[in-house]
């Protein structure tokens, strides 16, 4: 079996993909109920493909070169990340004003997005002597490409997140279950909004190494959405979410070993399965 | 039982109150009041009166182009600052969806402010359960949210009001969208919160017969309310509610409802002292 060969064999060459995908599977788990009860799967959306604007200016500026070393790929997957943390806070501000409907917001910057970056990745590979890059790998994810760098990094911002979540926990609840009250008591709706923003603009960022950008929303949506048909109360639900989430990583990696497909489709595909599960459970037992 | 800071005089002053949105007329004009501590008044009067412009003015949200506010003694957003309001909404912006139980939400008012790495502590977890006993929610402690009626719910919010002890209560129709078993009980959760623990009551409602009660027959019963304020811009009237006649009704409301009210007297009920001054 491939899945062993690629984990434990001689070279183990998937392993940091294995373990990037684990901490992303936490991560997302973590975050998807927040994202499902508070309907921002549009705004992971729109943050996800302004990811792939990113993509397109750090790939003009040579960071995706090969052979560039660790530091060009570590500046790269930071000017990424700071497409994506603008792109959450421009959401996160316009919707605030209520002039821009906020899905109107994120359509304009989605399609910008993706457009910009398709033509810098075009305008990029017209250059003479420029390794090409694979637009699929960024659109879909692929394992090949995650190393030790990418693994690290991945729990790096899980164990940020878990702790800047923790911090805010009691807040954000309020918050997040009634706005107007929160903030007539005190409670700083706008920074946490941002604060949000962020936390999202990251994870979306290590999500989409594995997933894609098109697809990385499922892991974002997925298993918090079927969490939620199962459970009922905060506790069971993140616990729902979390193996939710670990469950759809491990089977999607598996079959994504074995075929040699890329791991988005894989892992969106067994998502939407275990919500679909989810789903015939809950309207079962009623 | 009910916090309160050292402060003679009454809950709540309005002195020629005037308010207006840019470019409109007045929403409010020249409302003067005095809410005694332990009172309940009910603000009444058709939609777009100024009822919901009066309630958010005594709590601090706006501030009155004309005269002052005063709860307490002190700035009115001073005291909400301080916890010293509760407040139920007419409609809440929460969200029923939400996998948290009775007491959580209750839980949540009460924990406001804590530092992140402190535990809840006893005193904190004894108000949660004395806010649900005042509401008559004991039973539903750890009932999903998402599973209540609308009346359940709405003693879930209230009780969210009075986790933090406030010793004036403000209400903006309480009762609208609830159906009469729910109004009924509810409606002696708040007299009960007035008479046995001296809170301050204020409720907006623009249906009369949320204070209001049949004369006779076999609804009879006591309004809820020790004075009432009749709102169309000014105040049209604020004394006891035996005062309330259909020709008040009429002159406020702007149409004759002594065909739907004719019936209806509202009661009085003895002030509990009666030297205060008016």
């Amino acid at each position: 079996m491939q899945t062993l060969d690629y984990l434990f064999g001689p070279y183990a060459t998937m392993r940091p993909a294995a373990a990037a995908a684990l901490a992303v599977a936490l991560l997302c788990g973590i975050l998807s109920p927040l994202v499902v009860l508070r309907r921002m799967a549009f705004v992971g959306q729109g943050i996800s493909h302004a990811a792939f604007g990113g993509v397109g200016v750090a790939a003009v500026l040579g960071l995706f070169a090969a052979g560039a070393g660790t530091g060009a790929l570590l500046g790269a997957w930071g000017v990424v990340a700071l497409f994506c943390i603008g792109a959450g806070l421009a959401i996160g501000a316009l919707s605030r004003r209520d002039e821009i409907p906020e899905d109107t917001a994120i359509g304009v910057l989605l399609v910008a997005s993706m457009a910009l970056g398709f033509l810098l990745l075009q305008l990029q590979r017209g250059r003479a002597g420029s390794a090409s890059i694979s637009v699929e790998g960024f659109l879909f994810g692929q394992v090949a490409t995650i190393g030790p760098p990418e693994a690290w990094l991945a729990w790096v911002v899980l164990g940020l997140t878990l702790a800047a979540l923790w911090w805010i926990r009691r807040p954000l609840l309020f918050w997040a279950f009634d706005e107007p009250m929160a903030e007539s008591l005190g409670i700083r709706g706008g920074a946490i909004q941002s604060g949000l923003m962020v936390i999202l603009a990251v994870t979306v960022v290590v999500t989409m190494q594995l997933a894609g950008v098109i697809l990385a929303t499922a892991m974002i949506v997925l298993p918090g959405a079927a969490a939620l048909q199962v459970a009922r109360r905060s506790s069971s639900v993140l616990v729902a979410s979390v193996g939710f989430g670990v469950a759809g990583v491990v089977v999607g990696l598996i079959l994504s070993f074995e075929t040699d497909w890329q791991p988005g489709p894989n892992i969106a595909l067994t998502y939407v399965g275990l919500f679909g599960a989810a789903r015939i459970w809950n309207v079962l037992r009623r | 039982m009910t916090r309160e800071p050292p402060h003679d005089g009454p809950a709540i002053r309005l002195q020629g109150v005037g308010f207006g949105w840019p470019g409109h007329p007045p929403a409010v004009e020249d409302v003067s009041l005095e809410v005694e501590r332990g009172e309940s008044l009910a603000i009444i009067g058709p939609n777009g009166g100024g009822k919901s412009t009066l309630l958010r003015l005594i709590l601090g949200e706006l501030t009155p182009d004309t005269g002052r506010v005063e709860v307490l003694g002190m700035p009115p957003a001073q005291a909400r600052k301080a916890r010293l309001i509760g407040y139920l909404p007419q409609r809440s912006a929460a969200n029923r969806n939400f996998p948290v139980t009775v007491r959580q939400t209750v839980e949540m008012a009460a924990l406001v402010g804590l530092a992140p790495w402190r535990r809840a502590s006893s005193e904190i977890r004894e108000r949660v359960d004395l806010a649900l006993e005042r509401v008559q929610l004991t039973d539903l402690t750890h009932r999903p949210v998402g599973e209540l009626s609308g009346g359940q719910f709405q003693r879930t919010l209230l009780a969210r009001a009075l986790a933090v002890d406030p010793p004036i209560l403000i209400l903006d129709e309480p009762t609208s969208a609830l159906d009469p078993g729910a109004q009924e009980q509810l409606g002696q959760v708040l007299a009960r919160l007035q008479e046995v623990e001296g809170l301050t009551l204020v409720i907006v409602s623009h249906d009369i017969r949320a204070i209001a009660a049949p004369r006779s027959g076999p609804d009879r019963r006591d309004a809820l309310c020790d004075r009432v304020a009749c709102l169309r811009r000014t105040l049209h009237f604020h004394d006891s509610p035996e005062g309330i006649t259909p020709q008040v009704l009429a002159h406020v409301f702007e149409h004759d409802l002594s065909q739907v009210f004719g019936e209806v007297q509202v009661l009085a009920r003895p002030l509990s002292t009666p030297d205060r001054e008016r």
